[in-house]
């Protein structure tokens, strides 16, 4: 299966949602439309854009999954690691939760060593704390600390 | 008359010492922002939102706009030295700009650079100022079928941004589907909340933009490093171009300046789209064509000074009717709506101080940018020695701190990491996200003007037909949808595989 067939599938899943969803809003009347009469209409115009897309979208060979996956990685170990940060921002506070954030990135991603990935961890979470916290009065969260 | 005393007016405020300072930071975050690959100017923008909370409307959109445009400058600083383009609509300036630098000719090459950006640049603030206002006053007549028709047109210009319309239109549709969600604005049901309260007011536009571009941008990013490129070096006194090189300059640079602002009014990547066609027009009408991409300055000269003219081109829209025609502007607007100000007809004549403050800022700004480019060139090339691993982990914690600050609430973040993940996706599946984007944006507008007609004609569709704007307007979009759909079908290159 080729890329923009699996972009259509997301697409449709997304139209067949609104649709579904959408009926059972007050659809009203032409002369007052109700709150699910304009997302009823683009769902179904989703539904039938994403379904010619599928259908338009030929395969000529199959994608190398090992491959498609392998360029995948990094992005997902982000997208993890930006989860862990929101998940633990409230509780730990901005201070910390930036400092391992950032070393993280720094040491998994960016491959720096050990002591040098927590140097720059520490320096950029406390360097964004005092950058937002201070300069822009942000009220960042300030969970275990006491600042 | 009355142009010039707005004029005045606008330098009055331009010229504070607040604004110039903000005029001079967007300028300066721009031209980082143009300089560095990976980052555009949609998330160097997007980027900057939350410094505005502190500011007045006017600073913030004078510091955006500084950025924008900034950003078009800088951005062939990297074509011509690294033959990497900061930005997108420098990738044509690779082409000449990097063999001018090769033969040692660099320093002209961005001299030319600089200099047909800031023709440009000032030419189309002048267009803008004469135009906008004429558009804005004629919009004023405009009740909620006229309005409809134009938001359907921008619809259908947006799916015309990418290369193929049938992977563009969809991703319309899934904005005014994001759109939807919330409270609906005419009825007060709520629709696709499933009792979430932190979506009774919708998605907010900072979390999706913020994740879309900047975080979508970053994660595409990480893919693909520039790191290890050699870059040419330039001294100040390379900068001068030779006679011969400034008079064939001339030509390419005037012709850039028509290319850039006709194109710039023009819904879509039009930066981009301008800079190519300035590059196709100077080559069509070189007596030799063969000295391109072989180090012609006609080649730096057009391109760079059309994406500039576009840049200011593109505000025409986007502040007379309050259409953003790009996701710069669509980021702009989001900042402009935090500060409480929408863009519109009523735009100008409501907030005059915010439209011509930005205009004389513009002038300002190209100003300011001629004197920091040039001097600074080294300082800018030197930026490009922080390697990527290191600044994405800053860019992904202003993303995130950003977006927090909006609400202070943590469940943005969340939407933020979904949209990132989403844009990222979609890149990666061959779609453009930023019709998605500016589709959410205007989507409630367009709602409601929709269903305002039809209650004004007690439900009969004619109405869109009985106002010659509206119909002309109407009849222009079946065209462009005519158009799109031929254009799509014709044969095309198989898609990415993966």
């Amino acid at each position: 299966m080729n890329s923009r067939r699996i972009g259509s599938f997301v697409l449709l899943a997304a139209g067949l949602y609104g649709l579904i969803l959408s009926l059972q809003l007050p659809m009203g009347k032409w002369n007052e439309p109700g709150a699910g009469a304009f997302p009823l209409i683009v769902s179904l115009l989703l539904c039938l854009a994403a379904g010619f897309i599928f259908l338009r979208a030929k395969t000529p060979e199959e994608a190398d999954w090992r491959d498609v996956l392998r360029r995948q990685r990094t992005p997902c170990q982000i997208a993890l690691f930006t989860a862990g940060f929101i998940a633990v921002l409230e509780g730990l506070g901005y201070l910390l939760s930036a400092s391992l954030y950032a070393f993280a990135l720094l040491y998994w991603i960016s491959h720096y060593r050990l002591w040098a990935a927590l140097g720059l961890a520490l320096a950029i979470g406390g360097g964004s704390w005092l950058f937002f916290g201070k300069v822009f009065a942000t009220p960042l969260p300030t969970g275990v600390l006491p600042f | 008359m009355d142009v010039l005393q707005n004029l005045a007016t606008g330098f009055a405020t331009a010229l504070t010492l607040k604004n110039l300072y903000l005029a001079f930071v967007g300028c300066l975050w721009g031209t980082v922002v143009g300089v560095l690959p990976g980052i555009g100017p949609v998330a160097g923008i997007t980027l900057l939102i939350p410094a505005t909370y502190g500011i007045d409307a006017t600073g913030a959109i004078i510091m955006m706009a500084g950025i924008y445009y900034g950003a078009m400058y800088g951005g062939s600083t990297t074509s011509i030295l690294m033959n990497i383009p900061g930005e997108s609509a420098s990738v044509i300036t690779c082409l000449d700009g990097y063999q001018m630098a090769l033969k040692g000719r660099g320093g002209a090459a961005l001299f030319i650079a600089a200099f047909g950006s800031w023709v440009g640049g000032t030419l189309s603030v002048i267009g803008l100022m004469l135009m906008a206002p004429m558009l804005a006053e004629f919009a004023t007549k405009f009740g909620p079928p006229e309005m409809f028709a134009i938001y359907l047109l921008a619809f259908l210009l947006l799916s015309s941004i990418g290369q193929d319309f049938f992977t563009t239109m969809p991703m319309v549709l899934l904005g005014l589907l994001l759109a939807s969600i919330g409270m609906d604005p005419l009825t007060g049901v709520l629709r696709f909340t499933h009792g979430v309260k932190h979506l009774y007011d919708g998605l907010g536009f900072v979390p999706v933009a913020m994740g879309a571009f900047g975080m979508g941008e970053i994660l595409a990013a990480t893919q693909e490093s520039a790191e290890g490129r050699k870059v040419q070096k330039v001294r100040l006194r390379d900068l001068l171009p030779t006679r011969e090189e400034f008079r064939a300059s001339l030509g390419p640079i005037w012709r850039g300046t028509g290319i850039g602002f006709f194109v710039g009014l023009l819904p879509g990547s039009a930066h981009i789209v301008s800079s190519f066609l300035s590059y196709l027009v100077e080559k069509r009408i070189s007596k030799h064509p063969e000295r391109f991409g072989k180090g012609a300055i006609e080649g730096v000269a057009g391109p760079e000074t059309a994406n500039n003219a576009a840049s200011g081109a593109a505000m025409i829209p986007f502040l007379g009717l309050g259409i953003p025609t790009g996701p710069p502007a669509a980021v702009m607007m989001i900042a402009l709506l935090i500060h409480g100000v929408r863009p519109g007809p009523l735009f100008i004549s409501e907030q005059p101080g915010v439209f011509w403050g930005l205009i004389a800022s513009m002038y300002i700004g190209n100003v300011i940018l001629l004197v920091l480019n040039l001097p600074l060139v080294s300082v800018f090339v030197t930026l490009l020695r922080v390697p990527f691993r290191l600044l994405f982990p800053i860019i992904l914690l202003i993303c995130l701190v950003g977006t927090f600050s909006v609400n202070l609430d943590t469940f943005e973040l969340i939407v933020l990491l979904g949209a990132g993940i989403l844009g990222y996706a979609f890149r990666c599946w061959g779609f453009e996200i930023a019709p998605m984007i500016l589709a959410l944006i205007l989507g409630p507008a367009a709602e409601i003007s929709f269903r305002q007609s039809l209650m004004r004609s007690g439900g009969s569709f004619a109405i869109f037909l009985h106002s010659p704007i509206a119909l002309t307007l109407i009849l222009v979009g079946c065209g462009l949808l005519a158009w799109n759909i031929y254009r799509s079908l014709q044969p095309q290159p198989a898609p990415a595989q993966g």
